[in-house]
């Protein structure tokens, strides 16, 4: 190797390192790709993106189906957050529950303005023979008295049948013992709902319900059933239930089958009518005379 | 046409490891191999008897990476030219040969690209860490290298022996023996 050629050889690689010198400070002080550089970067990047499309699918089905090392640890702790998570919706979801009893509630003290007294529901009835709710009294310890009515916006539940303390006992409207005064807004018909005790369902019955000369006002099934207010312990026009099967249909009085509207085993909260029935008469048993008329008595 | 062709492949191995490494963690995460100081003392050792088209293809392919790793264009092409020169000047001094040797002159490689990048950062006032954090970037690095030195030079020997003229040659480049 001649010394001219060396001396070529040893320039032309002086200035290959003094170039990306002054590429470099320029760069720097431009502090942007130039346009060779961004043309460069151009041609460049689908190369890079192809290679990093195959590098994640192949790093993608390492990971997803070989290098399952902490799955199982990753699984564990995403169990535990389930199961953490589970509760929380259960507690929320059972608050939300009471709070949509509550507001049922404020629904039907705005109904009814005679005094009343909320309580929730703690116990769900659980004999056929006894057709009872358990309440918590919110407050009106010794206001709340056996027979009182007890309703939800759905409509009536049943009446007070024990009280203890801050607790009473409902009787429901499908207990055999339970009878309530009704009318069906549609015929007009009266009647008396009383309980089925059925172990299956929560159904009542009306026995003797007025039925209507004309035969286009006979009841239905489907028609509705609301509490007539006669007596007084439940409001007038409270929906109680649906005729759901006729029995009996001949003479003067029809015999139906109802469907309540108040599902007991849905019920949470429920409000109590304090507005007394009227009180018994004393007189009842004594016998009373009509006095004559015009002074004479008939034979 | 060799140069070229050992630039390009370690430009496809740049840009393998760029897409491929991000996805480790922890410490390999910033183990990554110098390729670029690699292929720059590959081509400084094994320059024949033209100083130039070595130092030549180190730039370039020191370009590409500065536009890979998004360095300020022109560091790595210079960090490599000098590496480049570094290796040809030590060309006459050392044999590379074996798997230990090329392991022990990859980490030495690692280490002077590394030195020579900190200086140019430093003359060019680029962005630099902590000290510390650096020399823990720059030891990670250089025990990344050696592990990778033998199977990127098994490549461009390979590479070599596919451009050799003779049986001889081909031998001699398999062999990793120098020109």
């Amino acid at each position: 190797m001649t010394l001219r050629r060396r001396l070529l050889d040893w320039s032309l690689a002086a200035v290959l390192v003094i170039l990306p010198a002054l590429v470099l400070r320029a760069s720097m002080a431009r502090g942007t790709p130039s346009g060779l550089d961004t043309a460069l970067l151009r041609i460049t990047a689908p190369l890079e993106a192809g290679v990093s499309w195959v590098v994640e699918g192949i790093g993608g089905v390492w990971s997803r189906y070989v290098a399952l090392v902490d799955v199982e640890d990753e699984n564990r702790e995403l169990r535990a957050d389930n199961e953490s998570l589970r509760k929380q919706l259960a507690v929320m979801t059972r608050r939300a529950f009471d709070i949509s009893a509550l507001e049922d509630l404020a629904v039907v003290k705005h109904q009814n303005p005679v005094d009343t007294v909320g309580a929730r529901v703690i116990g769900a009835p659980l004999s056929p023979q006894l057709r009872v709710l358990r309440l918590r009294l919110d407050r009106g310890e010794g206001e709340v008295l056996p027979e009182q009515a007890v309703i939800t916006s759905a409509g009536p539940v049943g009446r007070i049948g024990t009280v203890f303390g801050p607790y009473a006992d409902v009787r429901l409207l499908s207990d055999p013992d339970s009878t309530i005064d009704v009318v069906l807004p549609r015929t007009g018909g009266i009647g008396k709902l009383k309980g089925l005790g059925r172990p299956d369902t929560y159904a009542c019955w009306i026995r003797w319900l007025d039925r209507s000369a004309t035969a286009d006002t006979k009841v239905q099934v489907g028609d509705e059933v609301v509490t007539s207010g006669v007596h007084g312990d439940f409001p007038a026009g409270l929906l109680a239930g649906k005729i759901s099967k006729i029995l009996r249909d001949d003479g003067m009085f029809q015999e139906v089958e109802v469907e309540p509207t108040v599902d007991p085993s849905r019920v949470r909260a429920v409000m109590v009518l304090l507005a007394p029935r009227p009180p018994a008469d004393p007189d009842a048993k004594v016998k009373k005379h009509s006095e004559p008329a015009f002074g004479g008595r008939p034979l | 046409m060799r140069s070229a062709t050992l630039v390009l492949a370690a430009y496809i191995m740049c840009v393998i490891v760029a897409a491929s490494w991000r996805m480790f963690g922890g410490v390999l995460h910033d183990a990554v191999p110098d390729l670029g100081a690699l292929t720059a003392a590959y081509l400084g050792l094994t320059a024949r008897r033209d100083v130039a088209p070595a130092v030549g293809a180190s730039v370039v392919l020191g370009y590409l990476i500065d536009l890979i790793s998004g360095a300020p264009p022109g560091l790595s092409a210079l960090v490599l030219a000098l590496t480049g020169l570094v290796a040809r000047a030590v060309q006459q001094r050392i044999f590379v040969r074996g798997k230990v040797m090329t392991m022990a002159f990859s980490a030495f490689v690692a280490l002077v690209a590394w030195v020579i990048a900190f200086v140019v950062r430093v003359l060019y006032h680029a962005s630099r860490a902590d000290l510390v954090l650096e020399l823990r970037h720059a030891a990670l690095v250089i025990v990344a290298t050696a592990l990778a030195g033998n199977l990127v030079w098994r490549v461009f020997r390979r590479i070599d022996a596919a451009f050799a003229r003779t049986a001889r040659e081909r031998d001699a480049a398999l062999e990793g023996l120098a020109p």
